[in-house]
């Protein structure tokens, strides 16, 4: 399945809306849709994966690339409501420690409030 | 239109190009050949569809003018023979016919000719008629010649490829006995024939070794490449000289400032682990790899895994070693995820538990039968023998 996504601002960064499988054939899409967001001098980023079914080891390692990415430019990744299934694949490699996981944009936003 | 024999193809002057006129009537095919000479083709003649047939296969036209009325073989059956024979069926047929009812075209076009021209055309229809033929004939040729360099270059290419599998696979341990009282047995199937799953084993001292199984995410070859690089990083002379010991924990946590995360996000898991025959114990430390548990004499199966980030995914990571006490009898296995990670034919995955209750189940059946079996027991869960993900499985037993 591909990959949609729509940026939407929130206070303080943009929340993404994904919808579809975070896969390696999805690479390139996702990579440019979070590009884009992170030259535009965006802080946080809230990754809302509430409609992502599947993310596979390719799919994983992107996310762990973003988050190096905006920490090198003094901003932030979070993740936004998983599904139990990706929940999973993301508490086995303990991506909690690089991305922050939340199951409400307010906590998000707030987490982030916290940080800075 | 000075030179319609000869045409321009990227530049490329392509010689004289040939005609095969095929009809069994003298005066009309003499007549139809000076012509095409007048414009400047070679043309070869045949008497009949049999002889224009052999002329086709020998002499390869670029272009076929052929009558419809014929003894024995007529146009279309000519047309019929040309289309199912494949080498000839690329071939353009121009067919002649003097009553050129729309019926009659639709049936010699549906029998395989690719234009018509009637006996009653003109000079310049049967020119233009010859040449809309030959800049098809042309087009195809190139397209022939392009597939059939694709079709070398792919075959150059998967011999690469074969040479870096058998490359990695020169990689693998070699079976049996690793250290007085430890046996080993392995079983690798990769998925694309090269794999960036590997294992191995670490000789550390007469009483110590190292054994590994790392995965690189991505595919194909790349990945193959770098787990060989990281399986040379993992030697113990490297390990001597980059780490300082032969702690799994120091190890991954040096390997974690050694590889670092790709630009396109790719990176390694892997499970670490140190059999101390001596001490009696099992030293592991994982990153992003949960393949690995132990089967103990007692029955007992316990999964060595907790969770952890892969390498690369945040440099200031230190990764702990886990210690077990192991007794003689003990078995450990380290595998890929593809291992359990396969569906069946309804989607449902086999699963971590259904591996374990097998293992369980084989009990302490030779070491070498519970491999295979394992493996047998996941591709008759997945239903066929192609595995979706590399899968690698290496078994370890203490004997004393």
């Amino acid at each position: 399945m591909s990959m949609q996504t729509k940026e939407r601002p929130v206070p303080n960064g943009v929340i993404l809306e994904m919808t579809g499988d975070l896969t390696y054939a999805n690479r390139e899409q996702f990579k440019t849709a979070v590009e884009t967001i992170r030259q535009k001098g965006c802080r946080h980023l809230i990754l809302n994966m509430a409609e992502v079914r599947f993310v596979d080891s390719s799919g994983l390692g992107l996310l762990a690339l973003i988050a190096q990415n905006f920490k090198l430019s003094q901003g932030k990744v979070s993740m936004l409501k998983p599904q139990s299934y990706v929940r999973e694949i993301m508490s086995l490699v303990n991506i909690q420690k690089l991305i922050p996981i939340y199951d409400n944009e307010q906590d998000a936003l707030a987490g982030h409030q916290r940080a800075a | 239109m000075s030179t319609p024999a000869t045409t321009s193809c990227n530049g490329v002057e392509v010689g004289v190009r040939t005609v095969l006129v095929v009809d069994d009537e003298p005066t009309a095919r003499v007549a139809l050949a000076a012509r095409l000479k007048r414009l400047g083709y070679r043309v070869i003649e045949a008497g009949d569809g049999k002889a224009g047939l052999e002329a086709l296969r020998r002499e390869r036209p670029d272009l076929t003018i052929l009558d419809w009325m014929m003894p024995e073989m007529d146009g279309p059956s000519f047309c019929e023979q040309v289309r199912r024979d494949p080498e000839l069926l690329s071939s353009q047929v121009l067919m002649m016919t003097s009553h050129d009812q729309p019926e009659q075209i639709a049936e010699g076009l549906a029998r395989g000719a690719d234009d018509f021209l009637s006996k009653a055309a003109s000079k310049y229809e049967i020119m233009a008629r010859v040449q809309a033929g030959m800049r098809t004939a042309t087009l195809i040729r190139r397209l022939e010649d392009v597939t059939e360099e694709i079709r070398r270059k792919q075959e150059v290419l998967e011999r690469e490829l074969q040479s870096a599998a058998r490359y990695v696979e020169s990689l693998l341990p070699v079976p049996g006995t690793l250290l007085p009282g430890v046996q080993m047995v392995h079983s690798y199937r990769p998925s694309l024939g090269l794999g960036g799953d590997l294992f191995n084993v670490v000789p550390w001292s007469e009483d110590v070794l190292g054994l590994y199984l790392l995965d690189a995410s991505g595919h194909g070859v790349s990945s193959a490449l770098r787990s060989a690089s990281f399986s040379t990083f993992l030697r113990r002379d490297n390990l001597l000289h980059h780490v300082g010991s032969n702690d799994p924990g120091a190890i991954l946590t040096e390997a974690n400032k050694q590889f670092p995360l790709t630009e396109d996000g790719n990176y390694f898991t892997i499970i670490f682990a140190r059999l101390d025959l001596r001490a009696r114990t099992l030293a592991y430390a994982t990153a992003g790899h949960n393949g690995a548990f132990l089967h103990r004499r007692s029955g007992e199966v316990c999964w060595l895994a907790r969770p952890n980030l892969p390498l690369g995914f945040d440099q200031p990571t230190i990764y702990l070693t886990e210690e077990l006490p192991v007794r003689s009898g003990d078995r450990l296995y380290l595998l890929s995820d593809g291992l359990y990670e396969v569906p069946a034919s309804n989607g449902e995955l086999w699963g971590e538990d259904r591996l374990k209750q097998t293992v369980h189940t084989f009990g302490h059946r030779p070491l070498a039968e519970v491999v295979s079996d394992t493996i047998a027991e996941a591709v008759r869960w997945q239903g066929h023998e192609h595995f979706p993900d590399d899968v690698a499985l290496m078994g370890v037993e203490i004997t004393i």
